[in-house]
């Protein structure tokens, strides 16, 4: 009688143990499972976003505008590294993550895409479930490439100068509304206040000259100098990020200058004279040691290397 | 009474060791299903960069013919980036490989720079197995003669290769 009632309590805790063990794995399984999925997807929405981007850019028109839509609220991670962390052309590492339903708010990002081609201006972390993407063409003195804008946020605009409304008027993206002298004129919800003329709820201010060809963004009480369509990137992105993005585009340009001496070359073999050789070398110098901060200073230098080109007969571009 | 009592257990055992046994082998499909998604996603997105790069890499400032043609390369800058100076490049495309063949009566392919040359490698991280995606571009020089400046243009292939990862 005792051994019978041994047994079946044997049997009952043997089963019950390693059946609890089964379930226990098959649970953190399905867990670890979900989650690899989770980063799997996320992965490749990263990916997504970069081959996305890539017919947005503004090749050559003046501009060029899209809108990444996700099925719910997902943030995109922009870090940008320069070149002077020894990565030559420097990169974007763009990752995403989506809302997390236990413990913190936001899932670990999957893992991040290396944009080394692109220049991608937003801020760091960006949150959203639609994101407006758009392009504008950057050249010094030259084109140097695409500057592309990525945000989630809505922007009022006011008092924006010519330059500023045909560039946007013709684009017509909806997160950006262009209003005239009162606040009245905005109809957008909890927008972000772009003043070009001051203003008492400002967000964003932005100094310039004439057209706006250079001057200085200001916001969050830091101020960042521009120069031609830099201004959208001042306004669109982070310090750090525009900083970091400026010194790859000066890298590029300094690049750039140094391929175009040695097409100079070749077309002097040709008859094909240029007498630009000695200011793209000194451009291309300048663009070694520049700061994101002096790019409004090199702007008339490079309109005068640009002029110059213009005069030759056989222009390097 | 005691034996049948062993051989209960023994029975379970086994029957647990079976469906431990089931759930590994269950585990190792469904990982090998998941792998085998992965893989193609990742090609396909590779596949996707490869064909958008195209216009990307022509309409480049690098190799460009002046920043306004769309789909022109300039042949001043294709010989330039396929000599040394096309190294500093190197970690900067989003592709496998750049190559662009000047369409020409000629069956042979010469490397360019040479004599009669219709070849330029741009780049190639020499990976071996490689798919590759080609557009037409045009390929300009700038020639100039009793004073005049002309664009002298020829018909080329421009081709990108992707990895394929190998199974």
């Amino acid at each position: 009688m005792i051994a019978k009632k041994a047994q079946f309590n044997f049997a009952w805790m043997f089963a019950i143990i390693v059946g609890g063990a089964i379930l226990f794995l098959a649970i953190y399984g399905a867990l670890q499972t979900g989650d690899t999925k989770r980063f799997q997807s996320d992965t490749e929405s990263a990916k997504s976003i970069s081959i996305l981007t890539d017919p947005l850019q503004a090749g050559f028109s003046e501009g060029s505008f899209g809108k990444i839509s996700f099925p719910k609220e997902t943030r995109i991670n922009n870090v940008c590294f320069s070149e002077g962390e020894g990565k030559g052309f420097g990169e974007n590492q763009l990752s995403v993550s989506t809302r997390s339903n236990i413990g913190d708010e936001w899932n670990l990002p999957g893992a991040a895409t290396s944009i080394q081609n692109k220049y991608i201006f937003s801020d760091e972390k960006n949150t959203g479930e639609e994101y407006y993407v758009f392009s504008k063409p950057f050249y010094l003195p030259y084109k140097v490439s695409d500057l592309v804008f990525i945000t989630p946020k809505k922007y009022c605009f006011f008092d924006s100068p010519d330059k500023v409304l045909e560039d946007l008027e013709g684009l017509n993206i909806p997160n950006i509304q262009l209003a005239t002298e009162s606040e009245e004129g905005c109809t957008i919800k909890d927008p972000i206040n772009v003043c070009f003329k001051g203003g008492p709820d400002c967000d964003i201010n932005v100094y310039g000259t004439g057209q706006y060809n250079e001057g200085t963004v200001e916001k969050s009480g830091e101020s960042q100098r521009f120069t031609g369509n830099l201004m959208y990137a001042a306004i669109f992105s982070e310090k750090e990020n525009y900083e970091c993005n400026v010194e790859r585009l000066f890298y590029r340009s300094g690049k750039i200058a140094e391929g175009l001496i040695q097409k100079a070359d070749l077309m002097d073999i040709r008859g094909c004279d240029s007498n630009l050789k000695i200011p793209l070398a000194q451009w291309a110098d300048l663009m070694k040691v520049s700061k994101a901060s002096e790019v409004a200073s090199l702007e008339s230098t490079a309109r005068q290397i640009d002029k110059q080109n213009s005069r030759e007969l056989c222009r390097l571009w | 009474m005691v034996k049948a009592g062993q051989m209960k257990i023994q029975q379970m055992a086994f029957m647990i060791v079976a469906v431990f046994f089931f759930f590994i082998l269950v585990g190792i499909f469904f990982l090998r299903v998941q792998f085998a998604d992965l893989q193609g996603t990742s090609a396909e997105l590779q596949k996707e960069q490869a064909i958008s790069s195209l216009s990307v890499i022509a309409n480049m400032p690098e190799l460009n013919c002046d920043s306004r043609e769309n789909l022109c390369l300039d042949q001043d800058k294709l010989e330039v980036m396929s000599g040394e100076f096309g190294n500093k490049y190197d970690d900067f495309w989003p592709v496998s490989s750049i190559k662009v063949y000047i369409i020409s009566t000629s069956k042979e392919i010469i490397q360019c720079p040479g004599i009669n040359c219709n070849y330029f490698e741009l780049f190639d991280n020499g990976q071996k197995n490689s798919e590759e995606y080609s557009t037409y571009v045009s390929v300009c020089e700038k020639r100039k003669e009793t004073g005049y400046v002309y664009d002298n243009c020829e018909i080329a292939k421009l081709v990108v290769g992707r990895n394929i990862n190998e199974k």
